[in-house]
């Protein structure tokens, strides 16, 4: 039974990281923007956590300075996408770039050495006596239990249940509707690509400090990516991409026991599949549902919104 | 009351987009040059280092030439996409299984003289590359899947799938490296020697060739110019009576073909083995390379060439203690510049004429 | 100058309004004033500067100069924020609602009284009553993107009246409505009027104002030519101040009695279209397009006018029945083989459909003729032979650039239809399918696209004019045909309809029993 328990924890712990960068990017699309730098934020995010962990051995510190330079990377992606409407992909992609690039730069002296600090587990009384559950989802550490209750339930919360929630949704379906009622688009379309850019940037100090937990050049290994995949076809809904990463977690966990037990699979496929996965997600189910609208995108997302459209 | 206000022109000519897109790029690059100035080195010497290392001398120039060789087939591949408004961000991935195509031909194919054998090999990767990208290009046509994340993931699995290759079966086993594959027994031959660029190989021909050779096509036959109309508005395009979608897979799949031709050059020309380390990200950078050029061929030559010399500073950065991954930021840095360049290009400072008075004829 | 010498003080009064883009003045020191308790009726053609002067006013742009007093107090209007605050709504032409939404959403986007937590059940029920208190029906549940435009344009003005507006500005808020809908709108807002309330009134159908308006302003080039009362002014009068100087060509003869042994076309038998969810967009229609007729069909968008002209020229495939080239069954129907057949088609969405608004003239230009001499040489395209065409097809079109190098996107909407126009004029050798062409396009324009299609119809081409003002087919058309939710309810000789007759067809209130004497022969 141990085996399930430690499969369990792991695909908890690895789909973490996919969950906070999943609805970083959610907050992002919502509004209508396309931020396909993800990959770059948990790069940065990552490295900015352990270097202040380096010098302060406080993970929470570390967390804070993922978020705060999230939200200046994502800030400058805002400038240039909201503000300046520049294409969101090139700028998404520049954005993946320069943070990879940055990261590894700047990491280089921290580079596969331990992190100095790490998530403490916070065992939840009572529950976590429970068999087998017990070791696997209650004796986790506090980002873990934001990440897959009280972040997605905020977020559900907010978008689905308040009058700025529709706000936000209603910007990034048509914006120009949400500008002749007296809604202010681009500061709330900024405001929320930033959140978002810290989130995801988050992500990556999850990575350094709870699950890996060391940095070292592409650590993030393509997990930014996954998330944006797996916004698509969670249907942009918070729930969904919580359920989601945990899918992901799992054959994550999968493949590192295959390669703990010698499976005798190689090991790089067992690397591929976390792809692999994610493009038959992107493919199945719209080959199952063809014809039928299944959940849509914002209907404005990748836009930039001009006021005196021509 | 205010004399002077920003305002949006529609459209500009594509030589005021195109400056407004350098002059952006090179402010992006003087700010890199500060920001290596306040770390305490001295940026104009860097880049005068930079200039004199790849171009003063011949080997200098060899060099550019090689690395911009598959920067420029990335961007073509890049390219050839954007005519027909999708992106392609897995040229990275096309050019690695390209390159094995090529290896599995020159490992365990025929054993012919070396032209057919380099024909082979080249239709090898050209068909590897395009297989590549057809799931993500079906996709997209079938089920309107993005080929942005498609393409891209598929990058991870070549690379890994490279690594599996050239540690397991095709792993040279008579080195003591362990991740490459044995040497190709044929090779590109080499330009003469007193040319020019003597010592870089036939391969460069191949990419100025095929540059024009797409330039005329876009530009000279019908098929370039439903391209263009595929690209700018794919409702006119069908309600013109267009084959949209076999236009789209066709543009798709010569993009992969292109890439993956540009895995062989390297591989034959240059490396000769297949490694992990054959493309240092450049499908990544052939998208830049694509938007500086506006999609022109012809442009991703000089395009090509302007971003080797970046990568070039990421090296000469590196005798200076400064990690080379700090090119690849510089790259990002330069991307985000000519995006947002390409879009201030709209913008136009306007002098508000003043109010003519009441009952002044127009 | 203006002459609003009214004793009452305004409730909106707008002084020296100037508003300029990229050097175009779209406003010049533009007075306007509106007095509680009046409709008044703006109009002016397309670029005259309405909608500017509309944008000004409800905080979308800035003027340069001039300002704006709301009952006799000088106010800022610098966001659509506050303008809602200043009691000013707009109902747009192309509304602004979000079609993914239900209605109650919509109506509570954005607004500061819906509450802090907004669950649907609460949205729906406050929209219920809101509904009733207006006396606008709405279903609060239902997605505004399934819903009919008429059901729509009552959302838009249920959301600017819940926010307390005084002043209402209704842009073209006619044009998807049927008659009887039209009638409902104009009792509402009579009953908005009595309130002391005001509106603003854009159109350009001068019947419509004459019938509700009180005054009427006419702007001219980003000028307020005139204000007069609606009372005393004529359709004449009111045309003249619009159009300036420019005379009109003389009205072509119309309602001509077609030979009925004149060639048959086009020839629908059958026809039926259903879209992804199965619902018929075109229901079992048969329909026949004569050599040298206008085939006018009439009918409110949104009634199959699309998929019918998409059938006519090629671009959708029958799901079941027969579409006939001049008496041969197509099978396999492209846009291609019908435009090779001579069949122009002008869509009812230029931008989205007939031009790639990011590529040049010359390229937009030669859309239609690129894969045929002499702009092709075998597989191979000519620059400069497609250029030449270009500039032909330009210098037909009349356009105001003559650049053909320049993007299509630069050009007005009116000079893109004449660009669109001119290019599927000259591959119709057959028909021409054209699907509201005159929409967008001044008084002027439109008697020379209309002199334009009795020309063609001259030569013997069949022209199916689409459209959705009766007056134009009534005007034009030797036949007309009226679309109700995918049928042909009726098909009338032009000379015989009238527009009650008509208006109560697109209603679906009455149907024509098959016109026995116009029914198709059925002779393959």
């Amino acid at each position: 039974m141990t085996l399930l328990s430690g499969l369990l924890g792991n695909a908890l712990l690895s789909g973490g990281v996919l969950a906070l960068a999943g609805m970083g990017e959610l907050l992002a699309e919502r509004v209508g923007v396309l931020n396909l730098g993800v990959e770059g934020l948990m790069a940065l995010g990552a490295v900015s956590a352990v270097i202040t962990v380096a010098s302060t051995h406080d993970a929470g510190l570390g967390v804070a300075a993922s978020l705060a330079v999230g939200a200046i990377a994502g800030g400058v992606f805002a400038i240039a996408t909201v503000l300046a409407r520049a294409s969101q992909v090139l700028c998404g992609m520049a954005l993946t770039m320069g943070g990879l690039g940055l990261a590894a730069t700047i990491g280089r002296p921290f580079a596969g050495q331990p992190s100095a600090a790490t998530f403490r587990p916070m065992p939840i009384p009572l529950l976590d006596q429970m068999p087998v559950l017990g070791d696997a989802l209650f004796r986790q550490s506090l980002p873990v239990y934001l990440a897959y209750l009280v972040l997605p339930l905020a977020l559900h919360l907010l978008l689905f249940r308040t009058r700025h929630g529709l706000t936000l949704r209603a910007i990034g379906e048509n914006p120009a509707a949400c500008d002749a009622v007296g809604i202010r688009v681009l500061p709330l379309r900024f405001a929320y690509v930033v959140l978002g850019a810290a989130l995801s940037a988050s992500a990556g100090a999850y990575l350094t400090l709870g699950f890996v937990p060391s940095w070292s050049d592409g650590v993030t290994a393509g997990r930014g990516w996954i998330a944006v995949s797996l916004v698509i076809f969670a249907g942009y809904r918070p729930w969904r991409i919580v359920a989601g990463a945990l899918l992901f977690g799992l054959v994550n966990a999968l493949g590192y026991l295959a390669q703990a037990r010698n499976w005798g699979v190689p090991s790089a496929f067992l690397s591929m599949l976390p792809y692999l996965v994610t493009l038959l997600f992107m493919i199945v189910p719209a080959l199952l549902s063809r014809g039928r609208p299944g959940a849509t995108a914002p209907a404005a997302l990748g836009l930039p919104y001009y006021r005196d459209q021509r | 009351m205010r004399t002077y206000t920003v305002q949006r022109v529609p459209s500009v000519s594509g030589r005021v987009r195109t400056g407004a897109t350098l002059l952006s790029c090179l402010a992006s690059v003087l700010a890199a040059g500060l920001l290596l100035a306040l770390l305490g080195l001295h940026p104009a010497a860097l880049g005068l280092q930079v200039l004199h290392q790849s171009l003063a001398n011949r080997y200098g120039l060899e060099d550019l030439a090689l690395l911009a060789a598959p920067l420029a087939m990335c961007g073509l591949s890049v390219s050839l996409m954007l005519r027909v408004g999708l992106w392609n961000i897995g040229a990275d991935g096309q050019f690695f299984v390209g390159a094995a195509g090529a290896a599995w031909i020159g490992l365990y194919g025929p054993s012919w003289s070396t032209l057919p054998m380099l024909a082979l090999m080249g239709a090898a990767s050209m068909t590897a590359g395009a297989a590549w990208i057809a799931v993500p290009a079906l996709a997209r046509l079938i089920l309107g899947t993005s080929e942005i994340i498609t393409t891209l993931l598929l990058n991870f699995v070549a690379r890994l799938g490279i690594d599996w290759l050239v540690t397991g079966p095709w792993r040279d086993r008579a080195s003591s490296v362990t991740a490459q594959s044995p040497r190709l027994p044929v090779a590109i031959p080499k330009l003469p020697r007193d040319w020019h660029l003597g010592g870089m190989h036939w391969g460069l021909a191949v990419v100025l060739a095929l540059a024009c050779v797409l330039a005329l096509a876009f530009r000279f036959t019908r098929w370039g110019y439903e391209l263009r109309i595929c690209g700018a508005n794919r409702n006119a395009a069908s309600y013109a009576g267009m084959a949209v979608n076999r236009r789209l897979l066709e543009a798709m799949l010569l993009a992969g073909a292109v890439a993956g031709l540009g895995g062989m050059l390297e591989l034959a020309g240059t490396v000769h083995r297949l490694q992990s380390g054959l493309s240092n990200g450049y499908g990544y950078v052939g998208i830049i390379v694509a938007v500086l050029a506006a999609s022109s061929p012809l442009g991703v030559v000089v395009t090509g060439v302007l971003m080797a010399l970046v990568l070039n500073a990421g090296t000469v950065l590196q005798t200076q203690g400064v990690p080379s991954s700090a090119a690849v930021a510089l790259v990002g840095l330069i991307l985000l510049s000519a995006a947002v360049g390409e879009r201030l290009a709209n913008y136009r400072l306007q002098r508000i004429p003043p109010a003519p008075r009441p009952g002044q004829a127009a | 100058m203006a002459r609003t010498e009214l004793l009452i003080r305004p409730l909106v009064q707008l002084s020296g309004i100037t508003k300029s883009f990229y050097g175009v003045r779209a406003n010049q020191s533009v007075d306007f004033s509106l007095a509680g308790g009046e409709i008044h009726a703006l109009l002016g053609e397309n670029g005259a500067g309405k909608s500017t002067l509309m944008n000004v006013l409800t905080g979308l742009y800035q003027p340069d100069s001039g300002c704006i007093a709301i009952e006799g107090h000088a106010r800022r209007i610098d966001s659509p924020a506050a303008a809602i605050e200043a009691g000013i709504g707009m109902v747009h032409q192309h509304f602004k609602l979000v079609s993914a939404f239900t209605v109650a959403e919509n109506i509570h986007l954005g607004w500061n009284e819906t509450p802090f937590r907004a669950p649907a059940a609460l949205l729906e029920a406050r929209t219920a009553a809101l509904s009733r208190r207006f006396g606008l029906a709405v279903r609060p549940s239902a997605r505004v993107g399934e819903i009919s435009a008429g059901e729509q344009q009552r959302v838009e003005i249920l959301r600017v009246l819940a926010r307390g507006a005084r002043i209402l500005i209704l842009d073209e808020p006619t044009a998807v409505l049927t008659p009887p809908e039209v009638a409902i709108l104009f009792a509402a807002l009579r009953a908005f009027r009595a309130q002391g309330n005001a509106v603003i009134l854009i159109s350009h159908k001068l019947g419509e104002v004459l019938e509700i308006a009180d005054r009427v302003t006419v702007m001219r080039a980003g000028r307020s030519i005139e204000t007069c009362a609606a009372q005393g002014a004529s359709r004449a009068s009111l045309a003249r101040l619009i159009m300036g100087d420019t005379s009109l060509p003389p009205m072509q003869e119309s309602g001509r009695a077609v030979a009925d042994d004149a060639a048959v076309r086009i020839e629908l038998r059958g026809v039926t279209v259903r879209d992804h969810r199965g619902i018929a967009l075109l229901d079992n229609v048969d329909l026949q397009v004569r050599a040298g007729e206008v085939l006018g069909v009439a009918g409110v968008a949104g009634n199959g006018q699309r998929a019918l002209s998409e059938i006519l020229t090629g671009n959708l495939r029958p799901d079941s029945g027969t579409v006939l080239l001049d008496g041969q069954a197509v099978a396999h129907p492209t846009p291609r083989r019908f435009a090779r057949h001579g069949i122009g088609h002008i869509p009812e969405d230029r931008l989205r459909t007939a031009l790639a608004a990011d590529l040049s003239l010359a390229e937009n230009a030669v859309l239609r003729e690129y894969d045929r001499s002499p702009v092709a040489r075998g597989p191979l395209f000519v620059p400069g032979r497609a250029r030449a065409l270009a500039v032909r097809i330009i210098d037909d079109a009349q356009l105001d650039r003559r650049d053909p190098s320049l993007p299509a996107r630069n050009l007005s909407g009116g000079n893109q239809q004449r660009l669109v126009a001119q290019r599927e004029a000259r591959i119709a050798d057959r028909v021409l399918v054209a699907a509201y062409p005159t929409r967008g396009l001044d008084i002027g324009a439109v008697a020379s696209l209309h002199a334009a299609m009795h020309r063609l119809c001259a030569r013997g081409i069949g022209v199916v004019l689409i459209s959705e003002e009766i007056e134009e087919l009534l005007d034009h058309a030797d036949r007309i045909a009226v679309l109700f939710a995918g049928r042909i309810a009726g098909i009338l000789p032009a000379s015989d309809a009238e527009s009650e007759r008509l208006g109560l067809l697109m209603s679906g209130q009455a149907l024509v029993p098959d016109a026995p004497d116009r029914d198709p022969g059925r002779a393959a």
